[in-house]
């Protein structure tokens, strides 16, 4: 009896424990909140890397993606459609590859060429720091650094949605 | 006495198998969401086995968990 006591009481300290470390986990990037900071390598070899501190002062669409992500792949194209129509106007969009191995990142992007930055992140650090909790992600941040909008998945529509917050963004700056 | 190790070595054992237990983040879901990972690799057959259940059972569903490996829907 005494040893069943005691199991109970092991098995709600171990409960207990792991309700505070998912409380500690659930730090995701939030809208108000400030970009990390981050450095990563491009996808393409040779070119420069690129860090949360090349981005300092300018309106930033970033998302995260994958070759594997059907939404992404649908959403990415329409990405590049609004890097060429806001570019000029100081629209800067990061898609972050979180392919592994690199290769299958590499192979979608040779049908598809996007002409924005992408920075390739294999291990995933990146999407641990922000706390991604769907794929795709994507965060508009201004040129101070405020996460003004966070997108979560990709559906039919969305653009009109995403678009509104760039154009706000960007009249605002 | 017997039953104190019993108990720790029941918990102890516990704990090794639950440290198995880890969650994969959605940008590790690369694996899962190739065509040989789903439970049907035959969507139209799996729909008309669904049909030939619902007309016998009257019910339908309850076969696929959420989601498509991205974890977006």
């Amino acid at each position: 009896m005494k040893n069943i006591k005691a199991v109970v009481n092991l098995s709600k300290s171990i409960f207990a424990v792991a309700l505070v470390l998912i409380g500690f986990n659930s730090s995701a990037v939030e809208e108000g909140e400030v970009l990390p900071e981050f450095t990563l390598p491009s996808i393409y070899e040779g070119k420069a890397e690129i860090s949360s501190a090349s981005l300092e002062g300018k309106t930033v669409y970033l998302d995260f993606w994958a070759s594997w992500c059907a939404p992404c792949i649908l959403s990415l194209p329409m990405y590049n459609e609004m890097y060429h129509k806001y570019k000029d106007q100081g629209l800067e969009v990061v898609a972050i590859n979180l392919d592994n191995p690199i290769e299958d990142g590499l192979d979608f992007l040779l049908d598809t060429p996007l002409d924005f930055l992408i920075p390739s992140d294999p291990e995933g650090g990146s999407a641990e720091l922000f706390e991604v909790i769907g794929m795709p992600t994507s965060y508009l941040i201004a040129p101070n650094g405020e996460v003004k909008l966070v997108h979560m998945g990709f559906r039919d529509g969305d653009m009109e949605t995403i678009e509104a917050e760039v154009q706000k963004t960007l009249a605002e700056n | 006495m017997m039953l104190n190790i019993k108990v720790i070595l029941f918990v102890a054992f516990s704990m090794l198998i639950l440290n198995a237990c880890s969650q994969v983040r959605p940008w590790e879901r690369g694996y899962l969401s190739k065509k040989e990972m789903s439970w049907d690799s035959d969507i139209l057959e799996s729909a008309l086995n669904d049909h030939i259940f619902f007309s016998k059972e009257a019910s339908s569903g309850g076969n696929n968990a959420a989601g498509g490996g991205c974890g977006c829907n």
